[in-house]
């Protein structure tokens, strides 16, 4: 028998007092729906805490979506902050959802977001909490079917055997087809089995246990994955693609949170997609096509859903939101709108070279915090391998006219252990920061000088699934903190300030970017010496993942370092956001010569496969320029 | 008060619960939340100058953590005047039931902050005691009377600070009700000043430790840390059910101007009808 669907809030209540934080746990929100009569039921559960998950909108958009369906219905989850969980445990309250404060498990669909490669713990957490076998092997006809989805599924296979079903790419339809269908075949009475077989037809479903691991071609010491003899599944699992963005809602937040959260306001998702192929980025090559929206839906999605969520901030989001053709139109308007009203408006992402003068006045209005750049590399000939068309130049261009137009604090990003990387491109990083120090003096009046603030993060390269440098080796933890160290020592401004991202967090999450399905054991052993929230550094601790690592005769830096012949199959090629192989490896060999390759939506076609493989094709709303 | 450069505000005083669910609110949370409300509700709110322009808006003492209430109270400056009866449907539209706005009504500008005006904060505690303690009316009595005729002053730790609580200065009057099954309702009237407010909390703690027989704070550490485990005392609901401006002690105002009827849900509502049926 399946878990009973009741209201266990009364249960939960006790235990508010004695924890951190406990509007995490309260739900009844603004906006939050609830359909307690509804026939089907699925939970989506952010693997980590409330204020991390709540402003994620790919979940926001799956629940409106679901609850707008009629019969289905969808509640939220996240995972309780550590002192709740335990709490919970001796309390033996299990995990429940926000809306309905119901059993986890009494769901009949349970999903689970994938933000990042640092939340597989947490996986195992919620559904420990939750009472679910942690196996998809091991459930029974009892239990939800697990899933799960979002920007980093693209390498599937450490966490396929711990789901049922892994949706790849864009969710808004696919999560409710998927629904209707398992309501379908859970009222015809179908095995669990059958499901699994059924659900797979749906465009983007990568069922792994219909799958198997092979090692009889070359390959990576992981394998690679191919269809389980005699099952009738797609032998590559293409994502599913939004076509006609533009009919989708913009505004897709319904909740509004009591706590204060960091990114608490108004999104509205201005465009998808990204061309500009950094060679590093994932995120560039799944989320293509690029799809606009017009001006007139932006202005009207903004202005409608201030007044309807309270906000007093909005951001306009995207990969790169500068990029989009009517994006100065945009922000004319609308700081035209919202004029004396105290609302301010937000860009995040700004590109170093669509940063002027103009776009300075535009954004922010009176409020002016911090502004971000992300030139990822310091020398011309670093951010010519990566494919990163922005010029010292920019950088200068962009800072000046940041600094002229009142913002007093600039963070730059950059990225180290990029593929051919040496001392002297460090250095170059150094003298980036020191001369955005310099301007910064130069520009700001004598009397505001004390505000300035340039500060550097530096994380460290890691090597991503269907990009161009997914063949590459991470580089050498023991490297890393060396080149670190090169970079403190080479920023001659003391007032620059400098932060590096953990070393041994970047070598964790590089096992998990490239491993395969034998990477799954390591991920269970961290969790049982009790690894979870890897992501916040307080929680992560090396020794449980090398522990975990030895056990099983494994070497997360042997793993991470190890780089893969161009002519292997790779763990990941069973799933594909349609990004060809023929392309990412002609990327590859562009940049070992350093030669760029420029973006499809300015200049023509550059061939990477997406738009004839997913029947899908660029949007644009205007002339990009 | 105002001169001719400055246009006319108009200051809105708005009655709202604390209840439910969303006594876990902190106070950042809460008054977050309430500037959503009035977003919401689409009132011509005031926003000041300056280089963070931000709603010109006001509010009663912080309640504790888990602390239900009955009478909190927001001031919003507003650039038109909307009647009263109207803007507090639009807020009560825009509000989740548990904060739902009770009555709205105009003050003059040159009245005091509420934090100056309000003196006096009245509480109802409902007390759940412990199976194998048995707690009568004349104990309670005694330890409170007692507390009275000694001018006892209570030592307890807040944070890193060890303070005291002066009974008979903060606490101007008491009184209680032993239910049949066991539960007491506990009702303070608080002092709240310049010098400082008494946390319920600490009376609470310093009555299991009275009712075992100890000198409260003395024999055994009191920590003013919101709710707290106790041992005669298994747990206990806490609800500041009135805020009220003390002019002496014949008189006073309401912030209000009127007084309003305890909403549905609150602790006060539950004990008032629990004294009905028992009379």
């Amino acid at each position: 028998m399946r878990v009973a669907y009741e209201n266990r809030f009364s249960e939960l209540e006790p235990l508010l007092a004695r924890v951190e934080k406990p509007t995490r746990y309260i739900n009844h929100e603004w906006g939050a729906l609830y359909k307690p009569e509804a026939e089907h039921r699925c939970a989506l559960i952010y693997p980590d805490v409330y204020e991390v998950g709540l402003p994620n909108q790919g979940i926001a958009i799956l629940y409106r979506n679901l609850n707008e369906a009629e019969g289905l219905s969808c509640e939220r989850g996240y995972i309780p902050w550590v002192d709740m969980a335990d709490e919970m445990r001796a309390a033996g309250i299990p995990l429940l959802s926000l809306e309905g404060a119901a059993p986890i498990a009494s769901f009949d669909v349970v999903g689970f977001h994938v933000p990042h490669e640092m939340a597989c713990t947490n996986y195992l957490e919620g559904l420990d909490l939750a009472g679910i076998p942690l196996h998809a092997a091991d459930r029974g006809e009892d239990d939800p079917i697990v899933i799960c989805g979002g920007p980093s599924v693209y390498n599937p296979e450490p966490l396929a055997p711990f789901f049922d079903c892994m949706m790849i790419g864009e969710g808004e339809e696919q999560i409710v087809e998927f629904c209707q269908r398992h309501r379908e075949l859970r009222d015809a009475g179908a095995s669990r089995h059958e499901m699994l077989r059924e659900l797979s037809k749906i465009g983007g479903v990568y069922v792994p246990s219909l799958y198997e691991v092979r090692h009889d071609e070359p390959c990576s010491p992981h394998g690679y994955t191919v269809p389980r003899e005699g099952e009738d599944v797609q032998p590559v699992v293409y994502k599913r693609v939004v076509k006609d963005f533009g009919a989708t809602n913009p505004v897709p937040q319904a909740v509004v949170p009591y706590m204060q959260i960091v990114q608490d306001r108004l999104c509205v998702e201005v465009l998808r997609g990204c061309a500009r192929g950094c060679r590093f980025c994932q995120a560039g090559m799944t989320y293509r096509p690029v799809r606009e929206r017009s001006a007139d839906q932006v202005v009207s999605a903004v202005t409608g859903g201030l007044a309807h969520m309270g906000y007093d901030e909005v951001s306009l989001n995207s990969l790169s939101t500068t990029d989009h053709s009517k994006c100065a139109e945009i922000l004319n308007r609308l700081n035209r709108r919202l004029g004396d009203t105290g609302i301010s408006i937000s860009v995040p992402s700004q590109r170093l070279d669509s940063f002027g003068v103009d776009m300075a006045a535009a954004v922010a209005g009176e409020k002016k915090g911090g502004l971000t750049f992300a030139p990822e590399a310091g020398s011309q000939r670093m951010r010519d391998i990566i494919n990163k068309n922005v010029t010292e130049e920019d950088l200068e261009r962009a800072t000046r006219a940041a600094f002229e137009a009142g913002w007093r604090r600039i963070k730059l990003y950059f990225m180290m252990g990029l593929p051919g990387e040496t001392d002297e491109d460090i250095v170059a990083i150094a003298e980036l920061a020191d001369h955005t120090l310099e301007i910064a003096r130069e520009v700001v009046p004598k009397e505001q000088r004390g505000g300035i603030s340039v500060s550097i993060s530096v994380s460290v390269f890691i090597p991503k699934a269907h990009t161009p440098f997914q063949w590459c080796p991470q580089l050498d933890d023991a490297e890393v903190k060396r080149r670190q160290q090169l970079l403190f020592h080479s920023v001659k401004n003391r007032a620059v300030r400098i932060h590096c991202h953990d070393a041994a967090t970047s070598l964790v999450e590089a096992v998990m970017s490239r491993g395969g399905r034998d990477i799954a054991p390591l991920i269970e052993g961290a969790w049982r010496r009790g690894q979870r929230f890897d992501a916040w550094t307080e929680q992560f601790e090396l020794e449980r993942w090398e522990e975990a690592a030895a056990e099983l005769g494994m070497d997360l830096r042997a793993l991470a370092k190890e780089s893969f012949e161009l002519d292997w199959h790779l763990p990941w090629e069973h799933v594909s956001p349609g990004v060809s192989r023929g392309f990412l490896l002609r990327e590859y060999r562009r940049s070992l010569e350093g030669v760029t390759t420029p973006d499809c939506t300015r200049e023509s076609c550059t061939g990477c496969g997406v738009c004839p493989t997913l029947k899908a094709d660029n949007v644009l709303v205007g002339e990009r320029a | 008060m105002t001169n001719a450069s400055e246009p006319t505000l108009f200051r809105l005083r708005v009655a709202y619960p604390k209840l439910g669910r969303l006594k876990y609110l902190g106070h950042l949370e809460l008054i977050h939340t309430v500037e959503q409300i009035v977003r919401r509700a689409k009132l011509p709110y005031a926003v000041t100058q300056g280089f963070s322009p931000h709603m010109r808006i006001a509010y009663t003492s912080a309640l504790p953590v888990g602390t239900s209430s009955t009478a909190e109270y927001f001031d919003v400056y507003l650039t038109e005047l909307v009647p009263a009866e109207f803007a507090l449907k639009l807020l009560q539209g825009a509000a989740p039931v548990d904060l739902r706005p009770l009555g709205a009504a105009y003050v003059e500008l040159r009245r005091p902050a509420l934090t100056a005006e309000i003196n006096e904060v009245h509480y109802l505690l409902e007390v759940f005691v412990n199976p194998g303690f048995s707690v009568t009316d004349e104990a309670v009595s005694q330890v409170l009377s007692g507390w009275y005729d000694q001018s006892a002053e209570i030592p307890y730790r807040r944070g890193k600070k060890t303070k005291s609580l002066d009974v008979r200065h903060l606490l101007k009057g008491c009184s209680h009700r032993v239910m049949p099954d066991g539960r007491i309702w506990l009702e303070l009237n608080t002092r709240c000043d310049n010098e400082g407010s008494l946390r319920p909390e600490i009376i609470v703690a310093a009555l299991d430790q009275a009712l075992r027989g100890l000198e409260p704070g003395v024999d055994e550490e009191i920590v003013s840390t919101g709710i707290q485990k106790l041992v005669t005392i298994s747990s206990y609901n806490v609800e500041r059910c009135s805020q009220r401006i003390r002019i002496d002690d014949a008189s006073e105002v309401h912030p209000l101007g009127h007084e309003l009827e305890a909403p549905q849900g609150s602790l006060t509502a539950r004990s008032a009808a629990e004294a009905l049926s028992n009379l």
